[in-house]
């Protein structure tokens, strides 16, 4: 198969994903309802008609063979591994350590050579936007290493 | 009604809390706008966050200077360094950059500016009387009315600037889909929350919009790091001279008209209309020669017309409380978030607010006018800023911004996710705008069509004996195949 065919595979399987979830869900009583529609009905038509435009989009790729898109440069690969890191880092230590790090690494992936100047945004941000938000507009952080301390 | 609105829209002025507010955002809507990728839609989803301790005007009027602001100021860097800084100035670029090599950078930008003012100035007069006698006939509207409307709108996302037809369209009912995800709303039935209670309301637009637009735009920023931009030296910005005036003022006024029509369109934005302008001025045009080579009613076209969708693109997101662009998505969301609910009640209970509003949105017209006469060159410094500094600085304020929105974590992952999703759908060719679009109005359709159906005990089809849904429903339906049935008919006279 084509790669090409890949998009409208996915989002095919997406749907029927989506019909057979909604096929699970809690009816309501007749009553509640009335002449209106159960909860399942309406993500179920929606599901039905993105599977007949996906079979439109098919078909329009059929007839016009786009080029298969070319696969990103480890920039792109490397920032989403990096939300990732940033995830573990919020989870297990706090969410500022994990913005540090990742604007520091992001921007030597990015191509900054100078080490302080990624070291001096990834601090100068994060600390201009932590005083504005809980000075100004005075909301509070989750916990974690770094916000305990601050906290109490 | 009109002592009223004068006097709304005149107390912005002697305001100077608000004016300051508008001053400040100007600069910041036009630095928004420079900075290629970052454009008015990031820039508002960004910002949103910042405006939820705002008063309710101030925080629309932020949300609305930097719309206007930045749907011009992307035309500076169209014009110095032929990149485009919001998708609204792509169309500057084909006349403003062959103008500016030959050295008249500054005559371009001078025609940029004025046009852009004269588009905007005009777009806001529109809204000023369109609104409230749109917000009249909207009185007058039912289930099977809105139902309809927002069938048509969502029809619309067809024709919307990026991605194919086929593709707006699966993407506009994935954002219709996103909208189901929670409890139902009149059974209470719980869809796709997989036992995540956090999800009970639905998703909230913020995090959501931060992911498809900033996020999104941050991965596909990354493949652009080894770009080297090249600059145009200017050495100060020239307003146009009388000749020019007699070359352009026919074009300014068609392309105001145009703007403004094709920004009330409901899911069409400033992108299309200037791209539409630019077509119409070439085709209106006594030297259609020049154009590609610096033609100056080339720029005038497409700016006027860019800036005129502004306000155009407010009527229906205010009055119907349907969008009619990615950053009008992102005005409604503040505007809900601020309790101002859309619709014909804010036009006769909020009739103040409302015209503050459009007078901020006068004001800032007028505010990225001198700036854009004055400061225009130091600002097209702020595009040379380095990729790897700037992307890393959104990646933190989306972050911040999408947590501080509701104190939740959950809304960082969302936006996260929907970042990668966003970059993926735009790698294969889908525009992100009709997602967030979808999201919006997923709500309005399901619950109008409920509604409608008990309304008519269950019989769908008398939506259909309801002259004004009839007429919706019609127009969506063209909107959807008249291009087909047009191109058919072409060849079978052919």
């Amino acid at each position: 198969m084509k790669n090409i065919y890949l998009v409208p595979l996915i989002l095919s399987i997406f749907s029927l994903a989506v019909i057979a979830i909604a096929l699970q869900l809690d009816t309501s009583p007749e009553m509640i309802v009335g002449d209106s529609m159960q909860a399942r009905s309406f993500p179920i038509f929606l599901m039905i008609l993105k599977l007949i435009l996906i079979g439109i989009l098919s078909f329009q790729f059929y007839k016009n063979n786009p080029k298969p898109v070319a696969l990103e440069k480890y920039h792109t690969w490397g920032s989403m591994f990096l939300f990732l890191l940033f995830y573990l880092l919020t989870v297990y230590t706090d969410m500022f350590i994990g913005i540090f790090v990742v604007i520091f690494l992001m921007s030597i992936l990015w191509g900054e050579r100078r080490i302080w100047v990624a070291f001096l945004t990834a601090t100068i941000t994060p600390g201009l936007v932590f005083l504005l938000f809980d000075y100004v507009l005075k909301i509070r952080f989750p916990r974690g290493i770094l916000m305990n301390l601050y906290y109490g | 009604m009109f002592e009223q609105a004068i006097s709304a829209m005149a107390s912005v002025v002697v305001d100077p809390y608000l004016l300051g507010l508008i001053f400040a955002t100007t600069i910041l809507g036009v630095i928004i706008g420079v900075l290629p990728g970052l454009g008015a839609t990031t820039g508002a989803a960004l910002l949103l966050p910042f405006t939820l301790t705002m008063d309710p005007v101030h925080a629309i009027a932020v949300l609305a200077t930097i719309y206007v602001s930045a749907t011009f100021a992307g035309s500076i860097t169209a014009i110095l360094i032929n990149t485009p800084g919001t998708s609204a100035a792509a169309a500057t670029t084909f006349d403003g950059y062959p103008l500016a090599q030959k050295g008249e950078a500054g005559r371009a930008l001078g025609i940029a500016v004025i046009s852009s003012t004269v588009g905007g100035i005009f777009s806001v007069l529109i809204l000023c009387f369109a609104a409230p006698l749109l917000a009249r006939v909207a009185y007058e509207f039912r289930s099977p009315e809105y139902f309809a409307l927002t069938v048509f709108g969502l029809s619309m996302l067809a024709s919307i600037s990026a991605g194919g037809a086929v593709k707006n369209l699966i993407g506009g009912i994935f954002g219709v889909w996103l909208s189901t995800i929670g409890a139902e709303r009149v059974t209470g039935i719980e869809r796709f929350m997989f036992g995540n209670y956090e999800l009970y309301e639905g998703l909230h637009f913020v995090p959501i919009f931060i992911g498809l637009f900033a996020i999104s735009e941050l991965l596909v920023q990354s493949k652009t790091v080894d770009k080297i931009i090249k600059t145009v030296s200017m050495k100060a910005v020239k307003l146009p001279t009388l000749e020019d005036y007699k070359k352009i003022w026919k074009t300014i006024l068609r392309s105001c008209g145009i703007g403004t029509f094709i920004g009330v369109l409901p899911a069409e934005g400033a992108t299309v209309a200037s791209m539409i302008g630019y077509s119409e001025a070439r085709r209106w045009s006594k030297n259609k020669k020049e154009f590609g080579k610096g033609s100056i009613e080339g720029i005038a076209g497409a700016e006027a017309a860019n800036n005129a969708a502004t306000g155009g693109a407010m009527v229906p997101t205010m009055v119907l409380g349907i969008p009619g662009s990615g950053t009008t998505a992102i005005i409604l969301v503040g505007l809900m978030v601020h309790g101002l609910r859309p619709g014909v009640y804010l036009f006769t209970e909020q009739v103040e607010k409302v015209y503050q509003i459009f007078g901020s949105m006068f004001v800032a017209n007028v505010m990225f006018m001198l700036m854009g006469l004055y400061a225009a060159k130091l600002f097209a410094r702020v595009s040379l800023v380095p990729t790897q500094i700037l992307w890393p600085i959104v990646f933190a304020l989306s972050v911040i911004g999408a947590y501080a929105f509701q104190g939740q974590l959950l809304d960082v992952w969302l936006a996260l996710i929907f970042g990668v999703i966003g970059f993926f759908a735009r790698r294969h060719g889908f525009s992100v705008a009709p997602i967030a679009v979808g999201l919006i109005l997923g709500e309005m359709v399901e619950t109008n069509l409920q509604h409608s159906l008990k309304m008519f005990d269950g019989a769908w089809w008398m939506i259909l004996t309801q002259p004004l849904a009839l007429m919706f429903l019609v127009f969506a339906f063209l909107g959807l195949c008249g291009p087909m049935i047009f191109s058919w008919i072409t060849k079978q006279k052919d």
